[in-house]
């Protein structure tokens, strides 16, 4: 395969920011395409040539395969980036790519149909001597209780298609079952374009902690260590960090040469992860990520190594740019991902305008962005906006650099996660490495302090004086109390 | 500017009025010299206050200002609360009797007026100490001074009667209106 010298980007947000920031660095030519609402986004902005795609509905934009394909060769382009999510994991698209002389940057279509094919995986995990959880293949309405019956309860639904949380539910009764697979084909249709579910035997207390590897055509595959993410919300991940925490050394090394098992088990190309349940010192197989995913920043921070750079190097025919040996994880890293929710209230989907953003800097941060001031969010897509990456040699470093950081990170127009986060660096078992995957529903609805009443207090008080002290046109957004209040103050 | 601030359920009579660049806000007997500054976009601001600068996010919802700080959010009703009372019955009386409250809790430092003594509408009747600001309290109607209820080093709470003044019929224009009591504009 020759080096990639055009690269359409299928996909949006911080992502394809990413994407193109790599195809800067390796001299490549990026090529963006945005749904109507993401027209002046900075991946559109940052690419040397964009294309509108017809509609905002995923169908008719970054999920509309045949359409990527032949815009990439329209454009000239040599290959196509599918991100996460949307794309990424569809063996049919990456085999209509290879079809239509178009490197697709991930693992070729079959290995995405053994991955995806969770049965098989958990099979060729079992067969290189990886421990697994019970679990199923892609199953029907019909099947499922009898086969969730079988693996035992609590029992976890999850999409054939991909991650992301989406697809994904928890379910304890055999009666709740029903209602819940209704809902994750309907998140994995939308998600995916793929309702297929499979069911998972679930364990509590457990940690989530997945390893990185990269494999090349050659066959040669390293892992680069491991990421802990068990701040989850309803299976969605929120922060992420390298190394985990806590960690047994011996557990580590073994769990690194699981995945490298894995991987060649399964004849793994290209950037991917290999997700393990942690319980106590046992640890089991769950899946393969078969993309970049949103957490590996923390991964390329603690490795020195550029995983996007090295899936367009891979996809290009390059051996692996590392080799075991040179993997030598030092510090922390920790993500936050700020998503557009609203964690006082559930975390409801935020939905509406920004008119007002300031990301933070400064030593130790790094923040990967899709954000832009005057940006619309829209239903159709994931709420994530933004990760702030925060690291330094030790892990307190690396935390305390995430406050400060967090602090600087001013979104307005919109709710964002980021009020969660703050809380999160605050608690005990936090900060002092020890959470489970339960850890998150600690927040409830969020924190009171009597301090923050106070405060709160006068900064309105000095927002509705500075309001009618200082009248404004009444916009859309206009309390009709302000305008009341106005009107009574022209009367006197 | 007067505001009647509700949060958790507990109203809160705050006033607030510029010195220089900066605001004074009082409540519950203290008094703070804040500063708002916009920080980012029409939700963020810098508040500055008691030596610090703290991030705060404020929009409204529903009739609510909601206020974010650091991983805290508080719900807070803020209303006007305007004294339109006292152009439309300047008096503001009711059987003639006129009590004049204290704005907010606080220490008496002086009662310039003794019992008979006459006073001018606006006058001043009590002096009234919170957070080393003095206020005067001054009176809504032109009269005598029937009742001296608080003596000078006197704790009071916020609304407690200071003075009570016998309105003089004369120059008062609520006469003509004997529904214009006090009682129904509270």
């Amino acid at each position: 395969m020759p080096p990639i010298r055009r690269l359409l980007i299928a996909n949006r947000g911080e992502i394809a920011v990413r994407i193109v920031r790599a195809c800067r660095d390796l001299g490549i030519a990026p090529l963006a395409v945005y749904a109507p609402i993401d027209a002046g986004a900075p991946h559109v902005r940052g690419a040397d040539e964009a294309f509108a795609l017809p509609g905002d509905a995923p169908r008719d934009s970054y999920l509309n395969g045949p359409l990527l394909i032949g815009l990439a060769q329209r454009a000239g382009a040599d290959a196509i980036h599918p991100g996460y999510g949307f794309l990424a994991e569809n063996a049919t698209f990456a085999a209509a790519c290879e079809a239509a002389g178009v490197t697709f940057v991930g693992p070729p279509g079959s290995v995405l149909d053994r991955c995806g094919d969770k049965a098989a995986a958990r099979a060729a995990a079992a067969s290189a001597g990886v421990p697994v959880l019970p679990g199923t293949s892609p199953v029907t309405d019909d099947d499922a209780l009898r086969e969730a019956g079988a693996i035992g309860f609590p029992v976890l639904i999850k999409a054939v298609g991909g991650g992301g949380g989406k697809g994904i539910h928890l379910v304890r009764a055999p009666e709740d079952l029903p209602g819940a697979m209704r809902l994750a084909r309907g998140e994995a249709q939308a998600a995916f374009g793929d309702p297929r579910v499979y069911l998972e035997r679930w364990i509590e207390p457990s940690q989530h902690i997945e390893v990185q590897i990269l494999a090349d055509a050659a066959g040669s595959v390293i892992h680069l260590g491991e990421r802990a993410c068990s701040v989850q919300r309803r299976h969605q991940k929120l922060i992420e960090e390298a190394p985990a925490p806590g960690l047994d050394p011996d557990l580590r090394e073994t769990m690194g040469r699981a995945a490298i098992a894995v991987a060649r088990a399964l004849g793994y190309c290209n950037a991917g992860t290999v997700e393990f349940l942690v319980s106590g010192d046992e640890f089991y197989f769950l899946e393969v990520n078969a993309r970049i995913q949103v957490e590996h920043p923390v991964t390329e921070i603690v490795t020195g190594c550029d995983l996007v750079a090295a899936q367009l190097a891979i996809a290009g025919g390059a051996p692996l740019p590392v080799r075991q040996e040179d993997i030598r994880p030092s510090g922390c890293a920790i993500e936050c991902r700020i998503g557009a929710e609203d964690p006082h209230n559930d975390f409801l989907p935020s939905v509406g305008r920004f008119d007002g953003v300031v990301e933070p800097a400064g030593p130790g941060i790094r923040v990967d962005s899709g954000l832009w001031a005057g940006q619309s969010v829209s239903r159709h897509f994931d709420p994530l906006l933004a990760k702030v990456i925060a690291s330094g040699p030790t892990r307190a470093v690396a935390i305390a650099r995430m406050r400060r950081a967090l602090a600087e990170f001013f979104v307005s127009g919109l709710d964002t996660t980021i009020p969660f986060h703050l809380w999160a660096l605050e608690q005990p078992g936090f900060v002092a490495g020890r959470y489970d995957v339960r850890f998150a529903e600690g927040w409830g609805h969020g924190p009171d302090s009597p301090g923050a009443d106070r405060l709160a207090v006068l900064a309105a008080a000095a927002w509705a004086h500075r309001r009618i002290e200082i009248p404004t046109l009444p916009t859309d957004g206009a309390s009709p109390r302000w305008i009341a209040a106005a009107r009574e103050e022209g009367l006197r | 500017m007067i505001f009647d601030i509700t949060v958790r359920g507990q109203q809160r009579r705050v006033e607030v009025d510029r010195r220089g660049g900066d605001l004074l806000v009082r409540m519950e007997g203290a008094a703070e010299v804040v500063r708002l500054e916009p920080a980012a976009g029409s939700e963020w601001w810098r508040l500055e206050v008691g030596g610090r600068a703290i991030p705060v996010r404020l929009h409204a919802r529903d009739g609510e200002v909601l206020a974010t700080l650091g991983a805290v959010r508080v719900m807070v009703g803020v209303r006007r609360s305007l004294p339109i009372r006292s152009r439309r019955f300047p008096a503001a009386e009711g059987d003639g009797r006129v009590e004049v409250r204290a704005p907010m809790p606080g220490l008496v430092t002086a009662t310039p007026l003794a019992h008979g003594e006459a006073v001018e509408r606006g006058g001043t009747v009590a002096i009234v100490e919170a957070m080393k600001m003095q206020m005067e309290v001054p009176t809504p109607a032109a009269g005598r001074i029937e009742e001296v209820r608080v003596q000078p080093g006197q704790e009071v709470a916020g609304g407690q009667v200071l003075v009570v003044v016998r309105a003089s019929s004369a120059e008062d224009p609520g006469k003509a209106n004997p529904e214009g009591s006090e009682k129904a504009h509270p």
